[in-house]
């Protein structure tokens, strides 16, 4: 994102695949009511630890801790997840997704152009680039 | 008895040997246009699908990224959708 600032916007649609994703879903939606750096610390974190909870049924007691750490609030935290005031906007970016026929994750959509599965660094840098020229073309 | 027929088979010209190949080409004119006019059909209703799908697609992926997190800069030439699950 450094390299193209300014050019390029990345929108976040978490597409939550199971119980589990649902919840840490809506844990980093309940983060970023704490702040939109929180959202983003909350969702670098789910990754970061991903193993130490993804197995979970019930995960979010550990979120929550994990929650601390970042120094966000968890009671308020774990009270906005069970409250379950999340869960229309986790349906309505699942609804989108499907539109959009999204069935696995990751995928990504640079403009039109749909990309599905894992993709190194090189490549997506590539497919931005080309993106670019497209959006931009040279000498205007 | 059977050599002589045998023998007398081999000396008949093609034409002579099988006079339905007369029709051969024809059928398989009429089974070319067949199978030319599905494979024609069936390219275009795939052609139609498509269309529709990145129809749909193109417009559904006009949604701006309001109420989203997002990075970058809103307006950008490049817009990056992601969909992911954090499992």
């Amino acid at each position: 994102m450094q390299r193209f600032e300014g050019q390029v916007q990345l929108v976040l649609y978490p597409f939550a695949l199971n119980p589990t994703s649902e919840v840490a879903t809506q844990a980093a939606w309940c983060a970023g009511e704490q702040g939109k750096d929180k959202f983003w610390e909350f969702h670098h974190m789910l990754y970061r630890r991903q193993e130490f909870w993804h197995r979970l049924a019930a995960p979010l007691e550990r979120l929550s801790e994990f929650a601390k750490d970042l120094n966000l609030d968890a009671t308020a935290l774990k009270s906005c997840v069970e409250s379950g005031r999340m869960q229309d906007r986790m349906k309505a970016d699942k609804a989108y997704g499907q539109q959009l026929q999204v069935s696995s994750t990751p995928t990504m959509f640079i403009n039109d152009y749909r990309i599905v599965g894992t993709q190194s660094e090189g490549d997506l840098v590539r497919l931005i680039r080309q993106e670019l020229n497209r959006a931009q073309p040279q000498g205007q | 008895m059977a050599k002589k027929s045998k023998a007398r088979a081999q000396m008949l010209s093609p034409r002579q040997q099988s006079p339905q190949k007369h029709l051969t080409p024809r059928r398989w004119r009429l089974k070319l246009v067949i199978g030319g006019a599905v494979l024609a059909i069936v390219l275009g209703v795939g052609g139609l699908v498509r269309f529709l799908q990145q129809r749909d697609l193109v417009s559904g992926l006009q949604e701006t990224g309001e109420k989203r997190y997002t990075l970058g800069t809103a307006g950008a030439a490049v817009v990056i959708k992601e969909f992911s699950d954090y499992t």
